[in-house]
Parts: C-alpha cells; structure tokens; sequence
C-alpha cells in the first residue's frame, strides 16, 4: 500500500498554521489499497507544445487515482499549465508540486502540461491508480 | 517575507519491488519571484448535507490576480469508504476525494467562471476542510 502524507506550515497569520495529514491510497469506496502505479516519470520539455501527460482511460473512470506532478525547474520564472479536458487548473511554478484525484470523466479528461519556456524545463510525474486500458497495438 | 510550505512524502514498501520514498518541498511564492505568498482564507470546514454543487471558491468573489500562483488544499473528513466529494473547476471534473483523502493543488483563477466547487456523494452529514493560499 502507498501513503500520501501532507505537512503544511505558515506564517502568513497571526496564529501560525502547521499540520500534517495522511492517507493510505485506497480504490475507489473500499479499504482495498491502490495496487498500480506508472512509476515515477521524468521528462525534460524542450517545447512550449501542450502535450498530453497522462491519457484519461476507460478503466479508470470514477475510480480513484492519484496524481503527482512536479515542476523541477529552479528558475523562479519558469512554470507549467497544467489542464484538463481543455480547462486549465492553474500553475505549477518552479519547485511547486500537486496531488489530486483523477477520475477520468470520460475519454477527453486527459491531464495535459504546457511548459512556459523551450529551455529545458523537467517535471517528474507519477500515478497511482486502480487500472488503465491498455491501448491496442 | 511571510512564509508557506507545502510537503508532500509518498511511502510504499510494497507497491513495488523497490521501496517508494517520494518527498517534494514547495515554498509557496508569489507567480514567477521568490516572495511568498502573503493571504490566506485560513483552514475552513465545511458541513454538507445535500448532494448539490457547493462553489469552494467563488473566483468573481475575490480579489485576486488571475493565471498566478494560487494553491487550494482540501480534504474529505468522512471516515466512511464510500462518501466522496467531486471536486470541479468551472465545471470540470477534476478528481474524487474519498473518505480521508486529500488533495493540494495550483489555482489559475482566470476568468469568473474558473470557481473550485465540490458535490458530496451523500445526502448525509459530510464534513470537508479546505484552505486557499493566495497572492494579492
């Protein structure tokens, strides 16, 4: 089984903020554990092309999957939109990271990522999920 | 210069043959510079009990600059496997949260329709927290 585990701390109000919360990855409605996953992906983008990262499968539909991503770029300047089904989600500036749920809505709820720059942005990626459809040969 | 960190660590010692041990660090900073974030809506509960759409963020409520840094953390408080939240950006669905997960991601806000809203699975008592991080 895989744990995801946030730790949140600011300063930003008076009363400072600070916790830390996780949870083992379960498929969807069950105690069951999320048994597959793409491994931990590493791509260097070398175009500003809006390129689908993860492609929405029917298996995976209302399930529930995780998604990491991560901009690895230490230019403060630098960032990726990341969108799905053509709505865009927002950015993820250099050293920023998200984790979300991805139910797949139907075929077109790809996660997609355009890199703001053709300079050689990396951004790791990683799912955990309960199933993909293979695609034919 | 106010300060916000996000971390995020994915374990598994069985998911594959090797260990998984994933830890990422975010400063939050304002878009494109290295100064941080500097508002906040605070960490906020939720109790629903209706399965209709609630809006989260209403983004033509807010002043905020558009297609910048913004971050959004929310959580399903439920601890029965099957409630869910949908969890929608101007109508798209995102993603399920079920019962104990959360979620962390980057806003674009960029136009007024772009609201973070959420549909409980269950007619139920179910208790969501969830809290935006954003730049002025």
């Amino acid at each position: 089984m895989a744990t995801a585990t946030i730790t949140l701390s600011s300063d930003i109000q008076s009363d400072n903020l600070a916790f830390t919360k996780d949870k083992i990855l379960y498929k969807a409605g069950t105690e069951q554990p999320l048994d597959q996953t793409t491994g931990l992906n590493k791509i260097i983008f070398t175009a500003t092309t809006n390129i689908v990262l993860l492609d929405s499968s029917a298996a995976g539909v209302g399930k529930a999957a995780k998604v990491y991503i991560a901009n690895k770029s230490t230019d403060a300047s630098e960032y990726v939109v990341i969108t799905i089904n053509a709505q865009v989600v927002g950015r993820l500036y250099a050293g920023d990271w998200m984790f979300i749920p991805w139910s797949q809505s139907d075929a077109a709820g790809n996660i997609e990522l355009a890199p703001s720059v053709a300079t050689a942005l990396p951004v790791e990626y990683m799912t955990i999920h309960e199933g993909l459809t293979p695609v034919s040969a | 210069m106010a300060t916000t960190i996000a971390s995020l660590n994915i374990t598994s010692t069985d998911l594959l043959s090797d260990s998984l041990s994933l830890t990422a660090i975010a400063t939050l900073t304002n878009a494109g510079s290295a100064t941080g974030v500097t508002q906040t809506t605070g960490l906020a509960r939720k109790k629903s009990e209706a399965t209709s759409l609630y809006i989260l963020y209403d983004r033509s409520a807010l002043s905020m600059p558009a297609a910048s840094a913004h971050k959004i953390y929310i959580k399903n408080l439920s601890t029965t496997a099957a409630e869910f939240v949908t969890i929608t950006i101007a109508g798209e669905e995102l993603g399920r949260l079920y019962a104990g997960d959360w979620c962390f991601f980057p806003w674009s806000a960029h136009d007024d329709a772009n609201d973070i809203s959420i549909t409980p699975s269950v007619s139920s008592a179910l208790t969501i927290e969830h809290m935006l991080f954003f730049e002025s």
